[in-house]
């Protein structure tokens, strides 16, 4: 680099915005997050007067171990496991082996199925008629039901058929040659060759499972079959009466409240999520590239 | 003919040769038959006076109902309601493009600039972690702090000022859906321009230093011109599916003291079909979206094949 003390006060400028805005925005997107922590662990006192701002307030377990013991809690926590790892097995399932023909210039018939695909995205039936099939089915109150509008997603399907369509021709022939199927290809070349994409869409699809709501509420009716963020949801509208039951029970317990209830709901809820954050991070980072980059 | 004649020959010897090929198709055309394709038939329920137990299932109730032609989109298209969650929608989502689309653009041109890695990294992440959260999560948090009694009213209150209900005054509460989308959105978008900066020559960049440009110069003359196809793509997805973001953002965060400002197409929908049980205008509502908002996505994947020569799908 060519020294020249003329720029260098303007560049200076932006390094100091660029370090100034970035720190500020990386605040922003945190601290929210530590408030709802702070707030799940702070003494009742403290959270009901509102003196819990980023940092904990009189340490206390006794909210969390409430909303794991005394509250359904865990019984969502299950429904969301079991939809969001059942689904996204299934997921992946369908969007291979949908992805693997259509990826193939040589297969007959792939414009046509390739525009169901298309037309399916850009065209949909609506909220009513898609309820009225799910009920028709008898699926209301399933997991079916909740697995049922994301078991193949269409847009993360061509994500993995654009990858598919990049690889190499040649390995996959010689592979042919050697008298392998469609299928013993596809498991024992194409897959252990796509590993980065097929983990990228699979955490999209594990995301869009644990995260959605609507579907969930909307396709159960059992308080049994809520997922957690169903359960999240009514916690949260209705966490006054759920306190004020339960201090008008007999187990008052000082710690508790209506606040303090949410906020340690939301905190254990987001725990998934946060383990898997540094795979999820970085993967997702390498499936937007690989993406990006394909065009 | 003799064409004819040789497609078939070669679709024949295909099939015979990679049967599995097809049977793999089966388990994701099942899929979308069921949940993409049968609920098409549930259009008809628009144009007819549905009555859910007319049949002996939901499905073959539609059959048996009487027809009534265009009489539920007459009755949607005279409601003054209709007008009201069409403004709503085109309201909340171009405030949402207006005030948030440049945001992640600039904070990727930042973070370039950024050459300690581990701050880089960190703010990076930090920006992106609100993505993964829910749009219950993200109410839960930010009922948290500027619910009524939240941390930030009773800073406002502790200055001597009245409280102010984010979540219930109709002047507010579509800032506050503007506000939340860009704190669990702009990470998302970031990532996505940062990505494509890195695809940008680093022979442009020393080229442009030779020159003289200073770093806000190239910044203007070699990054912008570099993100434009990025930048226009995602403006079109924006604007094409303009109808069909943020439902389940307001469905979690309106409330009815809210509904005259915050209440969409998709959550009137919803509520007209399972609130009131009102199914065919709720239909003939949910087919009206669908409608406008094919034309939409079909006219932006055309606009983006013509000025970035690239298809949407």
């Amino acid at each position: 680099m060519h020294k020249k003390i003329k720029l260098s006060k303007s560049n200076l400028l932006l390094k100091v915005v660029a370090y100034v805005v970035m720190g500020l925005l990386a605040a922003m997107a945190i601290l929210p997050c530590l408030h709802i922590i702070s707030k799940a662990f702070s003494r009742g006192a403290d959270v009901t007067a509102g003196n819990v701002v980023f940092w904990p307030k009189g340490f206390q377990l006794e909210t969390v171990w409430y909303v794991l013991t005394k509250t359904p809690f865990l019984n969502a926590l299950k429904n969301s496991l079991i939809v969001t790892i059942g689904g996204t097995a299934i997921s992946m399932f369908t969007t291979i082996t949908t992805a693997y023909p259509l990826s193939k210039p040589s297969f007959q018939g792939r414009k046509v199925f390739t525009l169901l695909y298309v037309i399916s995205m850009v065209f949909f039936g609506g909220m009513i008629p898609a309820y009225m099939v799910v009920r028709t089915l008898g699926l209301i109150d399933t997991y079916a039901a909740c697995i049922l509008p994301f078991a193949i997603v269409q847009f993360n399907m061509f994500i993995v058929k654009n990858y598919f369509e990049g690889l190499p021709e040649e390995v996959e022939e010689s592979a042919w040659l050697d008298g392998a199927g469609d299928i013993r290809t596809l498991t024992r070349i194409v897959c252990p060759m796509s590993t980065p994409v097929l983990a990228t869409v699979s955490l999209l699809y594990a995301i869009t499972y644990w995260n959605n709501y609507f579907h969930a509420m909307m396709y159960t009716k059992s308080a049994g079959m809520q997922t957690m963020q169903v359960y999240l949801y009514n916690i949260i509208n209705n966490s006054q009466e759920f306190a004020e039951n339960l201090a008008s029970g007999s187990g008052f317990m000082a710690n508790i409240t209506s606040e303090g209830l949410v906020a340690a709901t939301v905190t254990l809820s987001i725990i998934p999520i946060v383990l898997l954050y540094p795979f999820v991070a970085r993967f997702m980072v390498q499936g937007i590239t690989v993406g990006s980059v394909k065009g | 003919m003799m064409k004819a004649k040789q497609s078939i020959g070669r679709f024949f010897r295909y099939v015979r040769r990679h049967p599995m090929m097809y049977l793999m198709l089966i388990p994701g055309l099942f899929f979308l038959f069921i949940y993409k394709f049968a609920p098409l038939y549930g259009i008809l329920i628009a144009f007819k006076d549905y009555n859910i137990f007319a049949g002996s299932n939901p499905i073959d109730a539609i059959a048996k109902s009487p027809w009534v032609g265009f009489a539920n989109f007459e009755r949607l298209f005279r409601s003054s309601e209709f007008v009201k969650v069409l403004a709503n929608t085109l309201i909340i989502n171009g405030m949402k493009i207006l005030f948030l689309f440049p945001i992640p653009v600039i904070c990727a041109i930042l973070l370039n600039e950024i050459r300690n890695q581990a701050f880089r990294k960190l703010s990076q992440t930090a920006i992106y972690v609100p993505y993964f959260f829910s749009w219950v999560v993200v109410f839960g948090i930010f009922y948290s702090l500027f619910g009524s009694y939240g941390v930030v009213n009773n800073v406002i209150a502790a200055l001597g000022h009245a409280r102010i209900k984010f979540f219930t005054d109709t002047g507010i509460f579509r800032w506050l859906l503007v506000f939340t989308e860009g704190w669990k959105e702009i990470g998302y978008n970031t990532v996505i321009y940062l990505a494509a900066i890195t695809g940008i020559d680093i022979a442009l960049y020393e080229a442009a230093s030779v020159d003289g440009a200073n770093k806000w110069k190239q910044i203007w003359h070699v990054t912008m011109p570099g993100l434009l196809p990025t930048i226009v793509l995602m403006f079109i997805l924006k604007v094409g599916y303009i109808l069909d973001t943020g439902f389940e953002q307001v469905l979690v965060f309106y409330n009815p003291a809210v509904y005259d400002v915050a209440d969409i197409i998709q959550t009137y929908v919803y509520r007209l079909g399972m609130g009131q049980m009102d199914f065919p205008l709720s239909t003939a509502l949910g087919l009206f979206n669908s409608v406008v908002a094919f034309v939409l996505i079909v006219s932006a994947n055309l606009v983006s094949k013509k000025l970035i020569h690239r298809s949407i799908w």
